[in-house]
């Protein structure tokens, strides 16, 4: 048997260090802190693009510090937490911002 | 953040040190990446503190100000711990790890302080963390006493609604929060009523409110205000369009009287406003524009165009001066007249604030 995803390979885990008592079957328990979707940096209130914050780094981690996006954003609250680690200014730093992947997560 | 959202709006953070002769002074107090707090001399532009403050993590630099206006109160660490720091020497004078073990408690944008400073509050949302899943709990107002120090424990927990955002205290003691509607709460009992429905408003001929909230600013006109925005159709079927609006609810934190009311239509996205202490009737929004609004009679006085998006807002003591702050690492100055651009402060860290709050205090 092997785990296909993060949930399996947790449960494998817990199993190890006799913590099956609490696994508990996956549902509708929320993965990550937002409970939120909304656009996203594609489209506006309006349906446009013209008032999306200016620059979009402006607003990049006021997205990523309240878990606003997280289909866009690094979840920093919870599960990528030193993405922005050696970015000060997102607007001067960007590219030290990387892609994050599932193995890097916090959780 | 970014469009227009939910959440809910504004607060108060208590005010204004009993400085009121001809030497008081502004001072502007923010939040900045990597881990600084900035008191600054509204009038000079000069950073007069930088204050490394001995975070985990800068974000999300929510401030709340102590009345006598010394202490800045921020939740800090991943919107986790609250740390207090008196802005004239820099010194940590109180810290609350709300997190414990493997229950994690965050607080979002949920801190204030009674007007007699002897208590802070908050409302934090605990999620105990098994071997392979998340145990959402029930939230928690929790009430610290500020003179407890560097380990202060809450000395009372309270039921708390869900999905809370800022809260405010006022002259009789009640705390308001935040959340699907305006809440009102006894800190002494716990005891929870509505000061001003939100979500469950009764106006048939409008959808349910829109309001973004995580600056608790308000101090200069002592109120806890929050925009919200909202369709409003040409009857109750609610099947055509009549407008889209702007509207704003507040709180008086004098006397706790209450006020809804629309006063514009929904033409650009406001994330955060102030009303003139010396003219409640001006009220100013920012976002990508610098808006000013007569809420009396529903007009729009003037809009600008700023050189980037701004989140958060706030007023000098005259009125004469409007500044905004938050997202990146500089302060806009305006003329609350002209709304023409007539200062700038830059952050020496660069950092960016983010979310963080721009406080205004008033000092000698």
């Amino acid at each position: 048997m092997k785990p296909l995803n993060q949930k399996a390979d947790r449960v494998l885990k817990a199993a190890a260090v006799d913590k099956m008592d609490e696994v508990r079957a996956m549902q509708t328990v929320t993965a990550g802190c937002a409970t939120t979707f909304d656009p996203g940096w594609e489209v506006d209130p309006f349906g446009s693009v013209a008032a999306l914050c200016q620059p979009m780094e402006a607003d990049l981690y006021g997205c990523s510090d309240p878990c606003w996006w997280p289909a866009q954003v690094p979840d920093t609250m919870v599960t990528q937490p030193d993405w922005d680690a050696n970015a000060n200014s997102a607007a001067r730093d960007w590219r030290a911002l990387g892609t994050v992947f599932p193995g890097d997560s916090n959780t | 953040m970014k469009t227009f959202l939910t959440g809910l709006s504004l607060a108060l953070a208590g005010a204004l040190a009993p400085a009121t002769g001809a030497e008081a002074r502004d001072l502007l107090v923010t939040v900045a990446r990597p881990d600084n707090l900035y008191v600054i001399d509204a009038a000079s532009r000069e950073v007069i503190k930088d204050c490394k403050i001995g975070s985990e993590h800068a974000t999300p630099g929510i401030t709340v100000m102590s009345p006598d206006g010394h202490v800045a109160y921020m939740l800090l660490d991943r919107w986790q711990n609250v740390v207090g720091v008196n802005i004239d020497t820099c010194e940590r004078v109180f810290f609350a790890r709300q997190s414990e073990d493997k229950v994690i408690r965050r607080s979002i944008a949920s801190i204030t302080v009674s007007r007699d400073g002897t208590r802070l509050y908050t409302v934090r949302n605990p999620v105990r963390h098994h071997a392979d899943h998340y145990e959402v709990m029930e939230p928690e107002f929790a009430v610290f006493d500020t003179a407890a120090g560097l380990d202060a424990k809450p000395i009372a927990i309270h039921p708390a609604p869900r999905r809370s955002t800022l809260m405010a205290a006022d002259d009789t003691g009640k705390v308001y929060i935040a959340g699907h509607d305006i809440y009102a709460v006894d800190p002494e009992t716990g005891e929870t009523g509505v000061a001003i429905a939100n979500a469950s408003w009764d106006r048939p001929t409008y959808s349910g409110p829109d309001v973004l909230a995580f600056w608790p600013i308000g101090t200069q006109n002592d109120e806890f205000m929050l925009l919200y925005s909202a369709a409003v159709f040409t009857d109750e079927k609610q099947e055509e369009l009549a407008d889209f609006v702007w509207g704003y609810e507040t709180v008086d934190l004098k006397t706790g009287a209450t006020e809804i009311k629309d006063f514009a239509s929904f033409e650009v996205i406001m994330f955060s406003a102030v009303r003139n202490p010396n003219a409640p009737n001006e009220l100013y929004g920012v976002y990508t524009q610098l808006s000013k609004h007569d809420v009396a009679t529903g007009e729009l006085v003037k809009r600008v165009d700023l050189p980037h998006t701004y989140y958060v807002i706030n007023i000098s003591s005259d009125g004469k001066e409007i500044y905004v702050g938050g997202t990146n690492d500089d302060i806009g100055v305006y003329d609350s007249t002209t709304l023409e651009r007539i200062g700038e402060i830059r952050l020496p860290s660069g950092g960016d604030m983010s979310v963080s709050t721009l406080q205004i205090v008033q000092s000698e």
